[in-house]
């Protein structure tokens, strides 16, 4: 037994599944582990992550499997859950055995692992679909335009270009605050299509004095009196708005403050 | 464009809860069918349609150039849901609700001391937009009551949006009300400005319009919905001739009926949806259980507040429609043209022809698959996929996503049932329904009725969010 010990992130796992193929050890024999769990008769392996390795994976992948099931795998990666390193190596591995074709690697869902890292990617996928929606922004003093999210996956990579699609003429700030981690997208008026976007990490960034623009309460008021008046009192459902719209986003959304 | 209007003076605060309120019964605010980037701006080109509109444009990076903003998605997004559990995608308004009309089921009608108001243009592009930029809304629904003419709150509306889109450069999502009895020209010059459009049908056949609208006329509303249905095809076939050709209404047209405020039985009204689904190639069609709003001898008294539960049953049987290949002729006909009270419209139908039954699930074709209770589009398509590697057992048929409670009477696994069962109607009815409720509907489980209208208010069944929130994604 083989135990490859990763990082949390998406470089260091597609590293190791690198190193599993370049070490030609047989797929049953490896497991990939984000922990540092000692185990019985197995040899412990550190991986190192290597950006030209995870750049060949990603080839294969993307080649072999197409960009939804690529999306897919790296939306699996981006779940809390502490076996998703092994779940998405085995898919991989076993897909790039039975040579299954561009769409179809999730579709032996009888399998454990495939089963696994599809309903990892699933309930990222829903988590991210879900903010697209319910991230709230205001505007700070000076036209920037500041966000806050706590997402149960890391989903701030894939919701960065969705926003920076929307507002390519807004300076605007996702701040993920369980991770510390903030998306910036910066204005760029000279060309619509080369806005750019980036990811900061680091604690203590944010400071604390930062005053909301004179127009925001007026906005934020309209919009709340829109939501209470937009709903029909005698259809009055709570169970079901608790169902499509779980208290754990509440938080931070501007009609439930 | 001048036109008189009272409140002059009322705060956009005021205009807004007023407006709101009155559009708020209107059911059709999905931001689907449309897939546009942010940077395909086809509004956004100048020249072209509409120049020498007065609207002067400001080249990029000039002093007050505007922000452009917006795309779409296909599957569109919910950005909130109000206390009734609906979504909220659309800022949903009403350019105003003064109308000259005398509609007995609405609450704007010409005879309602009810406050009025009307949004300037303007008024409306600044609150898209500032509710945009929030990502509180994905876009824009206008609809209004009418002043004037149809023709002449058509042009308003027109204008409205055409200055939310080339002055404010807006690229989201936006879906307007085609107003019946509106000059023909007007309506398509808005087409090509909009994402969806749609007309309502308001009720489900020509008498209960006659009855309770009668200003509105069935021929009025289906020529505006032919009309668009024609620009569509039309677009289409230049739309492939020419790829940059703009595009008409992309996200289709729509439609909804009010349910429960007259005699209209469910086949009658799910035949209409299946008509306007074939002979209008219509996206969707809502179903918008009547409330009462005003008080009219017209209008039926609901002592169990609105039929929710026959909203509920014809939302289902729309999805069985437009995805699982059923008819309305299957579903119901004039022997039995309720839906039942206790078993959603796919169990109905499969108890009724338990012939077709079992289903073997290794071997079935998908279209036999998605006949099955419990088994919806997604999962008929990872089974059709998985089966291709192994052979399926109950285990493998509930991590995908099988509804085993409902789907075990009615399929088997390598020749086998789950349990040992027995194919009868009565024995599998008394199984899917709980035992609560047959006590509650006064009956032993042994035999089971149709919802009648007189029914409406005596079994008004709670419906559980659960069930809803299928219903909501189609997963029946």
């Amino acid at each position: 037994m083989y135990i490859y010990r990763c990082e949390d992130t998406l470089e260091s796992i597609f590293t190791a599944i690198y190193n599993v193929y370049e070490d030609k050890h047989s797929n049953d024999e490896v497991l990939l582990a984000l922990d540092d769990e000692p185990r019985l008769f197995a040899v412990s392996l550190e991986v190192v992550a290597d950006g030209v390795k995870v750049e060949k994976v990603v080839r294969t992948i993307r080649r072999q499997f197409g960009e939804t099931d690529y999306r897919s795998l790296c939306l699996a990666l981006a779940s809390p859950d502490e076996e998703k390193a092994q779940a998405v190596y085995k898919t991989v591995a076993g897909g790039l055995v039975t040579k299954c074709k561009e769409g179809h690697l999730f579709d032996n869902l009888a399998d454990d692992s495939v089963n696994k890292a599809f309903k990892l990617a699933r309930s990222a996928d829903r988590e991210y679909c879900h903010l697209r929606g319910f991230v709230r922004f205001e505007e700070l003093e000076g036209e920037l335009m500041y966000s806050q999210i706590e997402p149960k996956n890391n989903v701030l990579t894939f919701l960065m270009p969705h926003f920076a699609d929307r507002f390519p003429e807004e300076n605007f700030i996702i701040h993920d605050i369980g991770r510390n981690l903030f998306g910036i997208h910066r204005a760029d008026n000279s060309d619509i299509n080369e806005s750019a976007w980036c990811l900061v990490q680091g604690e203590n960034m944010w400071p604390e004095n930062m005053k909301i623009s004179s127009n925001e309460i007026k906005y934020q008021e309209l919009f709340k009196g829109f939501c209470s008046s937009i709903a029909i009192d005698s259809r009055r459902n709570a169970a079901l708005q608790r169902n499509m719209l779980p208290l754990h986003f509440r938080e931070f959304m501007t009609e439930f403050r | 464009m001048e036109y008189i209007i009272s409140g002059q003076n009322q705060s956009i605060m005021e205009k807004l809860s007023i407006l709101t309120d009155a559009a708020k019964y209107d059911v059709a605010c999905t931001s689907s069918g449309v897939d546009r980037r942010g940077n395909d701006r086809p509004w956004d080109k100048g020249g072209g349609r509409g120049s020498g509109d007065g609207i002067p444009r400001i080249g990029a990076g000039e002093p007050g150039r505007v922000k452009g903003m917006g795309n779409c998605a296909a599957a569109g997004i919910c950005h909130s849901f109000s206390s009734d559990g609906r979504c909220i995608s659309l800022l949903k308004i009403l350019l105003t609700n003064e109308c000259i009309y005398d509609c007995k089921y609405c609450l704007n009608r010409r005879s309602n001391d009810v406050p009025r108001a009307t949004f300037t243009p303007e008024e409306i592009c600044t609150l898209t937009l500032e509710f945009y930029r929030r990502n509180y809304i994905e876009g824009l629904f206008l609809s209004s009551g009418i002043i004037n003419s149809p023709t002449f709150t058509m042009e308003l509306i027109c204008r409205t949006i055409y200055l939310l889109r080339v002055k404010y450069r807006f690229n989201g999502y936006i879906h307007v009300k085609a107003i019946p009895g509106a000059d023909a020209e007007v309506i398509r010059q808005t087409g090509f400005l909009v994402d969806r459009m749609s007309v309502n049908l308001e009720l489900p056949t020509t008498e209960g319009l006659r009855n309770l609208a009668p200003n509105k006329h069935r021929k009025n509303i289906l020529t505006p919905m032919r009309q668009i249905q024609n620009g569509i095809t039309q677009n289409k076939d230049e739309i492939t001739v020419y790829r940059h050709a703009p595009r008409f209404v992309a996200g289709g047209q729509s439609t909804q009926m009010i349910i429960g405020a007259t005699q209209e039985n469910d086949y009658q009204i799910l035949s209409v949806a299946e008509n306007l689904y074939r002979k209008f190639e219509l996206k969707r069609v809502f179903y918008s259980a009547f409330v009462r709003v005003n008080d009219d001898k017209e209008l039926p008294a609901l002592p169990g507040g609105p039929p929710l539960l026959r909203e509920h049953r014809l939302y289902q049987a729309d999805w069985l429609l437009r995805f699982y290949g059923f008819e309305a002729g299957e579903l119901l006909d004039e022997r039995r043209p309720y839906f039942n009270v206790m078993l959603d419209p796919k169990e109905d139908w499969a108890v009724r022809h338990l012939e077709e039954f079992p289903v073997e699930i290794n071997r079935a074709s998908y279209e036999k698959l998605l006949r099955v209770p419990g088994v919806g589009v997604n999962s008929a398509r990872r089974i059709v996929a998985a089966r291709r590697s192994c052979n399926l057992s109950f285990a493998d048929l509930k991590k995908m996503g099988v509804v085993l409670k409902r789907a075990l009477y009615f399929i088997t696994c390598n020749g086998r049932m789950m349990y040992p069962t027995k194919l009868e109607e009565d024995y599998i009815v008394r199984n899917l329904t709980d035992k609560q409720q047959r006590i509650r509907f006064g009956s032993d489980g042994m035999s089971y009725r149709q919802m009648t209208l007189f029914d409406d208010g005596m079994f008004q069944r709670d419906i559980s969010p659960t069930e809803q929130f299928r219903t909501a994604v189609g997963q029946i």
